[in-house]
């Protein structure tokens, strides 16, 4: 693939700003899923600014790379990345789960330009993304099929069932993420449920795995790209995370996955922990 | 084209078939059931890259289809009803109806049809758990013709839509010239002293009910529904209104499904007594047909009692006593 420009400083800030504006659209309205929408920030920046193939001003492209967010609860970090990219505008985040909102806490395609696919009930994602590589395939269509799966999502049986699918149908356009970041609400996978070993799952059930630090661009970007170039067989990155990465204070911390701001001191703790200066928001 | 002699499941894929045939963007998803609804070999075998087997996961296999309807195919999935609805019914909420996805499944052998699997595959509530679905179309044909004319309607609309599927032969009530329209319920006999509404499995015999009454006198307004949802309003009403009396009879529970439907809708609009026959809140189990019919009174004799009783009841409020 064609190296798209990378300048390191810029993606830098870029997702320094796109933290602090997602971090401040779940905190102004008051709760939300921060902790999973953080730990994907650099992947998700990664795959739209130097990954997937896309038309922002038109975002029914026929040709265009799907992601499927399965873990829909990401969506906040997902909206500010398409905002950026020009599919809405950007005034449109601050009306995060607000009354009439197309931003809602979980991804829907009849909602927002840009989502691919409607999700949030978990382990529904992975299956919806095998029948869109199924039928990118029958179409010979050479589109690509990215889907982001949790952790805590992997102990519902539905995303072994698409495991088995995938590889049974040598679905080879289809890149499969988790984001593992360790933590679900009850608290460290290990503790509710055990994934380990999680790459060794994947491999045995056909796939192609990988493993990255999913907060390294460099990474990320050399395994997508290795992962997509996969033949005869789907792929899975495991994508190592810190849950809430960027806010030091709560980095890996059971609360992250959903945090509730009962007054502007909280508010202002949470968006401190950021440690970002000069950021203007941009709604 | 003559479909009497073959079983409905034969009818659902040749019908099929004959959409693949037409049109390269219709595929069909079996969950290891292939066989039990007809599309193994008749399908499998003439468009082979178009039958997707998921093996024996339905969750999975109602998202696949979700996600071949995203990218613009016309997916076909079947299953037990038991495993087409209830099963999934979290799948088939978020991804398909939800998600507003152009997903057709189809349930086969609705309730007591499935007697010989018994308790753990019976499904006595997949109506009312699917019209309970915003988006979602609920049909229950009850003939051959009318299994061609809904599939074709299926065919033509882009819409999260839920059909049973009888797999026995079943023998006809209409012809070739037949034209399913899922807002009009189709009048099958007409009679003043009671109305009587039946869906899918069970009008065969509401249809013998009534014939049999005829010629004892009592009039039935026969009132057959292959659609749940949409449900035609207008219909009901009307023959209510002159009748007063309404007897409703499915291949279910009564709780939820076509009675319910009738119960919500007369309600509202014309109160009128109702007598809900079918199954009476209970579980299935290995049994035949008949066993079923007079365990639970929904036979064509139970049907035919009721409708008896229940005009007496109706004369009273339509002033004839």
């Amino acid at each position: 693939m064609e190296e798209k420009k990378f300048d390191r400083e810029r993606f830098d800030r870029l997702a320094e700003e796109i933290r602090y504006v997602t971090t401040d659209m779940i905190c102004r309205y008051g709760q939300g899923h921060l902790g999973g929408s953080l730990s994907l920030t650099e992947i998700i920046i990664t795959l739209y600014y130097r990954i997937m193939n896309i038309r922002p001003e038109d975002p029914e492209w026929k040709n265009r790379d799907r992601l499927v967010l399965s873990k829909g609860h990401s969506g906040p970090i997902l909206y500010t990345t398409l905002a950026y990219k020009g599919f809405f505008p950007k005034s449109w985040l601050a009306t995060l789960n607000m009354d009439d909102t197309r931003l809602p806490s979980h991804v829907d395609h009849n909602k927002t330009p840009g989502i691919d696919m409607t999700a949030g009930s978990l382990g529904q994602g992975l299956s919806c993304a095998c029948g869109m590589a199924l039928a990118c395939k029958m179409n010979k269509k050479n589109f690509r099929l990215f889907c982001i799966i949790g952790d805590g999502e992997s102990n519902e049986g539905q995303i072994w069932e698409a495991a088995l699918f995938a590889a049974h149908k040598r679905l080879d356009n289809l890149v499969a993420i988790c984001d593992y970041n360790r933590l679900q609400i009850d608290g460290f996978t290990e503790d509710v449920l055990g994934l380990e070993p999680l790459t060794e799952k994947w491999r045995s059930f056909g796939w192609q795995v990988f493993e990255m630090d999913g907060h390294d661009w460099d990474d990320i970007y050399t395994k997508i790209n290795m992962a997509a170039a996969v033949s005869e067989k789907p792929s899975m990155i495991i994508a190592h995370t810190i849950k809430c990465k960027g806010n030091k204070p709560l980095e890996n911390k059971p609360e992250c996955h959903y945090v509730r701001i009962a007054d502007t001191e909280t508010y202002h703790e949470i968006m401190d922990g950021l440690g970002c200066k000069d950021i203007q928001l941009p709604y | 084209m003559n479909f009497h002699d073959m079983e409905m499941r034969g009818v659902y894929a040749k019908t099929l078939k004959e959409f693949m045939d037409k049109n390269p963007n219709v595929v069909c998803l079996e969950a290891d059931l292939g066989k039990s609804s007809g599309t193994v070999p008749e399908i499998q075998e003439k468009h082979e890259n178009r039958f997707i087997e998921c093996g024996v996961s339905e969750a999975n296999m109602i998202c696949i289809a979700a996600g071949l309807a995203k990218e613009g195919k016309i997916p076909f999935c079947s299953s037990f009803t038991s495993f087409a609805t209830r099963r999934v019914y979290d799948q088939v909420t978020i991804s398909v109806a939800y998600a507003n996805n152009n997903v057709k499944i189809v349930g086969t052998a609705p309730g007591i049809t499935n007697g010989p699997n018994g308790g753990t595959h019976i499904c006595f509530e997949d109506l009312s758990i699917m019209r309970a679905m915003p988006n979602m179309h609920v049909y229950s044909p009850c003939d051959p013709y009318e299994l061609r004319s809904v599939l074709n309607h299926m065919m033509g609309e882009h819409q999260p839509t839920y059909m049973q599927l009888i797999r026995l032969k079943v023998d006809p009530i209409f012809n070739g010239q037949y034209q399913f329209d899922p807002n009009k319920a189709v009048i099958l006999h007409n009679g003043d002293d009671v109305t009587l509404v039946s869906t899918g499995y069970m009008t065969q015999f509401a249809l013998k009910a009534a014939r049999d009454l005829a010629s004892s006198g009592t009039g039935v307004d026969l009132i057959h529904y292959p659609s749940i949802k949409p449900f035609d309003v207008e219909t009901l009403v009307k023959s209510a209104r002159r009748t007063q009396a309404v007897v409703t009879v499915e291949n279910q529970n009564i709780i939820g499904g076509l009675g319910g439907a009738v119960c919500e809708t007369l309600s509202e609009i014309h109160p009128t007594k109702v007598m809900r026959l079918g199954i009476t809140d209970q579980f299935g189990e290995v049994a035949t047909q008949q066993y079923f019919f007079d365990k639970y009174g929904f036979g064509p004799e139970h049907i035919a009692s009721a409708c008896r009783k229940m005009s007496k009841t109706g004369a009273v409020y339509q002033n004839k006593v």
